[in-house]
């Protein structure tokens, strides 16, 4: 398995990456740590005859603590952010989520941006950054916007990017005072494996009521979920019939396809089991 | 092991550094000055024949050397365009069909590998599709269509002589075991058991992939490097397939970076030469691991296994195991012989019925997988043997004990058994999990229960090991052997034995790595057998070499030569050291003249009365056993079906054990092969396609999916034949690894898996029907 000859460009800045994508088109792609897309190139499922390179750009590999939350720059290895001592104190579920990412060797070389942009619906990241309302910072032929995490998941390898636009980084607001989040994954080949479901929940409690709650799931739909519609759950205390009705509202809202991780029934189960056992979690 | 000084030890294997800081050469580290690179294009079609193929544009890339189909091929004067180890039947190149999606169809030699690959993209190959053949039990059936019209035996094995031409059937292999009146047993049985158990195709996944590089030589010979477990047998296939004397193939195999049954026989070698003689430059051809999928599997097996019972005792058993081969044959009937015959177990069972099918499908082909197709039948038989202990009251372990074979009593095959530490395993598995005693649940998902299992492999029989022991006038030893070091530990295993032979000290003795050129024959590096095969060999050849210095130093010290012997580096009278000389004086004493060698050369081969083709019986099938057996705990998790492995046990009888560390490693290494495989290895088929074939989607068992204790037993019942009493062992720890697993599953939680892998949701789904089954109506 080689990869087909290509030109690897090596911009020196944002606005030169976006110049050489424009320009190449659909003859380019952008490149970060490369895990997934070298093996899809090696494949030969793939070819582009450009390959613009962001790791030559400065300032993408940051993480950065500002005002109103964590920024965190898209060229960040996963073994990065897996040990920031900034993300493990603020965000732990973050930290354990790309802690669980492949091998160390992977997480060395595989970025936060490239693991969101590839969107595939089983990844460890997005369930915990759903939970804790991150938003993804593209540049592109238009300047720069952000896009919610949850809008930037469009479907099974696609996102919410515009042909020539780049995520640069991903910003992580603060979480809500008294809150508490859990990252559960649970695989069923060998441990090191993609999770066959796993589940963020976020939950802030005031008083033994609940005042936010957020769940969040991965590999159960065509791209990592954010559960809409627990606005019931506020001011309720969590008790059996409360979470019945969560986990109602997370079987309605998930379409899990067969495979050789689980059947469509087993993933449903699963998916209901780990987003108990993560309430449980943090309700005890 | 008092009497022995460098056999019984734990001396560190000789290569351990130099792999583990890369020193080592493997035939993928080996360039040569225009070298060519290969890449194969594969059909995408399980079964199809070929219209046309269109090559004229791949031909024209800079740098391609040249692009072969098989139709080619087949015009070469002298070649067999077939090849394969029972029968001929698979192409070098796909000639005018192709047999499973995967099968090579067009191969192209260029510079590097990837000119090669976009020169393959440049080929248009048209096809017309033909009925596929998927199903093993359809296939089985007269009507199914074919995969093969016509088969052809090999005739490259002598325990493979029995197999016979065949026509219009996908049967291309049958085994019969008739021992007693089994339909009588059946009608007179208080209860008949009777399951059916499947096993799927999987992968070896050797670190190393397969690699084959060949080169004409300056004499215009054929030079084969290439990662095999069977130098011997390559070079006869290349010799038969290409018309070419035995002389003028040279092949050579540095360390293998794993085996595991992958790299027997001929894989890549006939292409590469095909290559290299049409190109005459030297060719490489690495698969990649994707490659790899499509090359060779563990075979798919189904087994269904019927048991009589009469007061509440075995009577009889009817085995049915039908073996999904693949496209080609490859091993299959040779696995469906030796496994097929052990189909009922170690038992004590009166009357016995086997019949053992290799079956042609239009799947990937299916060959030798370290235990050699045992634990497919164990996985059956010690499955239902634990079934119908708990059926019927009786404890699984003393049930297993009470119908284990003892020394001398006859196996199904009605060979008496010899060193057949069955139940010694046994009952060293079952006290090191304290099996008597209940486990106790932690919780009330959390469920844990016990399980043991054991089963016997015979040894391959009949089979030759040939060496050559040289000594040098330093006392030095150069041992010329074709086992292949392939992890297993065998140049250790040699040098021991070699040692211990000739009294010299373990460093001095180097062993030759295999070269057909002066490595002699050897049948296979599999199976177990090279520790008793070429353990044998080499301990008899060195033991020629004793006897000429013993005879010289005899002559000299006027000493009957028997009352010699060598130790510490020295010759002489046995009780009196000093009744002597050094192994240098020794060769002075026979030479008179420096750096001069004393050569030794022994052939082990041991003998197997043939089978009767109607019943299987023989007075002695095989030469030894490989008794094993598996102990474990394990903790159900009733909320996912997922199994958590507590404790294991994994205890073999290697008969005297030549080297007890790498012994216990072999038991752990071959029990970890099957953790994967029973928990969650397979190779998944979509209408012949491969759907996770990488390591993205098949996973093997990591360090992180051991269990929480995980310990090896050796049982060490000497065979008397063996060097030193040696067995081996090489497999012994994958072969009741499955059965124990579902064994202890029933344990904890009264559901039955027949199926592998033992998937969360197997069990899950297993665990909702018995409570579903539990609910009033």
């Amino acid at each position: 398995m080689t990869i087909r000859s290509f030109d690897l460009l090596q911009p020196r800045s944002l606005a030169e990456a976006v110049e050489l994508l424009h320009k190449h088109g659909d003859d380019a792609r952008a490149i970060g740590g490369g895990t997934t897309l070298v093996i899809l190139l090696k494949q030969r499922a793939l070819h582009y005859p450009y390959l613009v390179d962001l790791q030559t750009i400065p300032g993408l590999n940051e993480i950065k603590q500002e005002n109103d939350g964590v920024r965190v720059g898209a060229l960040t290895t996963h073994r990065r952010v897996e040990l920031s001592p900034l993300i493990r104190q603020r965000f732990p579920a973050v930290a354990e989520a790309f802690g669980h990412i492949g091998n160390v060797r992977v997480r060395q070389t595989a970025s936060v941006g490239g693991n969101l942009a590839h969107a595939d619906y089983r990844l460890d990241p997005p369930p915990s950054l759903l939970v804790l309302d991150t938003e993804v910072s593209v540049f592109g032929p238009n300047g720069s916007r952000t896009i919610a995490l949850k809008d930037f998941f469009r479907g099974i390898y696609e996102t919410a990017l515009e042909p020539g636009e780049i995520l640069t980084d991903i910003k992580i607001p603060p979480m809500p005072a008294n809150s508490r989040a859990v990252y559960l994954r649970y695989g069923t080949l060998s441990a090191n494996d993609w999770p066959c479901v796993n589940v963020a929940v976020l939950l802030r409690k005031e008083n033994g009521r609940c005042q936010e709650l957020r769940v969040a799931l991965g590999g159960v739909a065509a791209t990592p979920l954010l559960i809409s519609g627990l606005e019931f759950a506020h001011d309720q205390v969590v008790d059996a019939t409360v979470i019945e009705k969560i986990l109602t509202a997370v079987e309605e809202q998930i379409s899990p396809s067969s495979d050789l991780r689980g059947s469509d029934w087993y993933k449903r189960k699963m998916a209901r089991l780990f987003t108990q056992k993560a309430i449980a979690q943090l309700s005890g | 092991m008092a009497n022995f000084s460098v056999v019984g030890q734990s001396v560190f294997r000789k290569d351990a550094q130099q792999k583990v800081t890369g020193q080592v050469l493997h035939v993928g580290n080996i360039e040569m000055p225009g070298m060519l690179h290969v890449a194969v294009l594969r059909s995408p079609y399980a079964h199809a024949r070929i219209t046309r193929i269109e090559k004229s544009r791949a031909e024209k890339v800079l740098g391609v050397a040249v692009v072969l189909t098989g139709a080619e091929v087949a015009k070469m004067p002298g070649v067999d365009p077939h090849f394969g180890p029972a029968f001929r039947d698979q192409p070098i190149l796909c000639v005018e069909r192709v047999c499973y999606i995967g099968d090579p169809v067009v191969a192209v030699a260029a510079v590097d590998r990837r000119t090669a690959e976009d020169a393959l993209q440049l080929v248009e190959v048209d096809y017309e599709p033909l009925p596929a053949v998927l199903d093993v039990l359809a296939a089985a059936v007269p009507d199914s269509p074919l995969v093969h019209e016509t088969h052809r035996p090999a005739k490259s094995f002598a325990d493979l002589a029995h197999v016979k031409a065949g026509q219009k059937s996908n049967i291309c292999y049958q085994f019969r075991l008739r021992s007693g009146d089994v339909d009588k047993a059946f009608a007179e049985a208080d209860r008949v058991f009777e399951d059916t158990f499947s096993s799927p195709p999987a992968q070896h996944m050797p670190m190393e992939p397969h690699v084959t590089l060949v080169y004409l030589d300056e004499g215009q010979r054929i030079n084969i490097w290439t990662a095999s477990q069977t130098p011997s047998y390559v070079r006869t296939e290349i010799a038969n397939t290409f018309g070419i004397p035995m002389n003028r193939i040279r092949v050579r195999i540095p360390y293998l970076g794993g085996g595991y049954g992958a790299k027997l026989y001929a894989k890549l070698e006939p292409l590469v030469t095909a290559l290299a003689l049409i190109t005459r430059k030297p060719v490489r051809y690495a698969l990649t691991r994707e490659e790899e999928f499509l090359t060779i599997t563990k075979h798919k097996v189904i087994a269904k296994i019927k048991t009589s019972i009469k007061n509440n005792e075995i009577t009889g058993r009817k085995c049915e195991v039908y073996w999904d081969t693949g496209a080609y044959a490859e091993i299959g009937p040779r696995i469906v012989h030796k496994s097929g015959y052990t189909s009922a177990g170690p038992y004590r069972i009166p009357n016995v019925w086997i019949d053992s099918y290799c079956i042609y499908t239009n799947h990937v082909p299916a060959g030798a997988f370290r235990g050699f197709g045992v634990p497919q039948v164990i996985w059956a038989y010690d499955s239902q043997t634990d079934m119908i202990a708990r059926a019927i009251g009786a404890d699984p372990l003393e049930f297993r004990m009470r119908y284990a074979l003892n020394e001398g009593e006859a196996f199904a095959t009605g060979t008496p058994v010899k060193s057949f530490g069955v139940k010694q395993a046994l009952r060293e598995a079952a006290n090191a999990v304290d099996f008597s005693k209940p486990s106790v649940n932690q919780s009330s998902t959390k469920l844990r229960g016990k399980g043991v299992a054991s089963g016997v492999k015979a040894v391959l029989t009949p089979s030759i090991s040939g060496a050559i022991v040289m000594m040098n006038a330093d006392g030095s030893v150069n041992v010329l052997s074709s086992t292949v070091e392939m992890g297993q530990g065998s140049e250790t295993m040699m040098g021991q034995i070699v040692a211990e032979e000739l009294g010299v000290s373990f460093d001095q003795v180097h062993i030759v790595q295999p070269d057909t050129d002066i490595t002699p024959y050897d049948t296979i590096t599999a199976g177990s057998r090279s520790t008793y095969h070429m353990g044998n060999a080499v301990r008899m050849a060195a033991g020629k070499v004793k006897a000429v210095l013993c005879e010289a130093v005899g002559k000299k010290l006027e000493v009957d030569p028997e009352d010699l012997v060598m130790q510490n580096n020295r010759v002489h009278v046995q009780g009196s050291e000093e009744r002597g000389m050094s192994i240098g004086e020794a060769f002075l004493v026979k030479f008179g003249s420096a750096g001069t060698t004393i050569t030794g050369e022994a052939i082990c081969q041991p003998e197997a009365a043939p089978m009767d083709p109607e019943t299987g019986q023989s007075e002695k099938c095989t030469e030894f056993w490989f008794p094993s057996a598996t102990s474990v705990e394990v903790e159900v998790d009733t909320e996912t079906g997922k199994i958590r492995l507590l404790q294991f046990y994994s205890v073999g009888d290697t008969g005297t054990a030549i080297n007890p560390r790498h012994c216990e490693q072999q038991l752990l290494g071959s029990a970890i092969t099957h953790l994967g495989l029973t928990l969650f290895e397979e190779m998944l088929f979509d209408e012949g396609q491969l759907t996770n074939g990488s390591l993205l989607d098949y996973q093997v068992a990591s360090f992180k999916d051991l269990p929480d204790s995980f310990r090896p037993i050796i049982v060490q019942v000497p065979h008397e034949t063996g060097p030193f009493g040696a067995k081996g062992v090489g497999e012994t720890g994958t072969l009741t690894v499955s059965a124990a697993i579902a064994n202890a599953i029933h344990d904890a939680t009264g559901v039955r898996i027949r199926d592998l892998p033992i998937t969360p949701e197997r069990v899950l789904r297993a665990l909702a029907e018995k409570s579903q089954a539990a609910k009033p109506k």
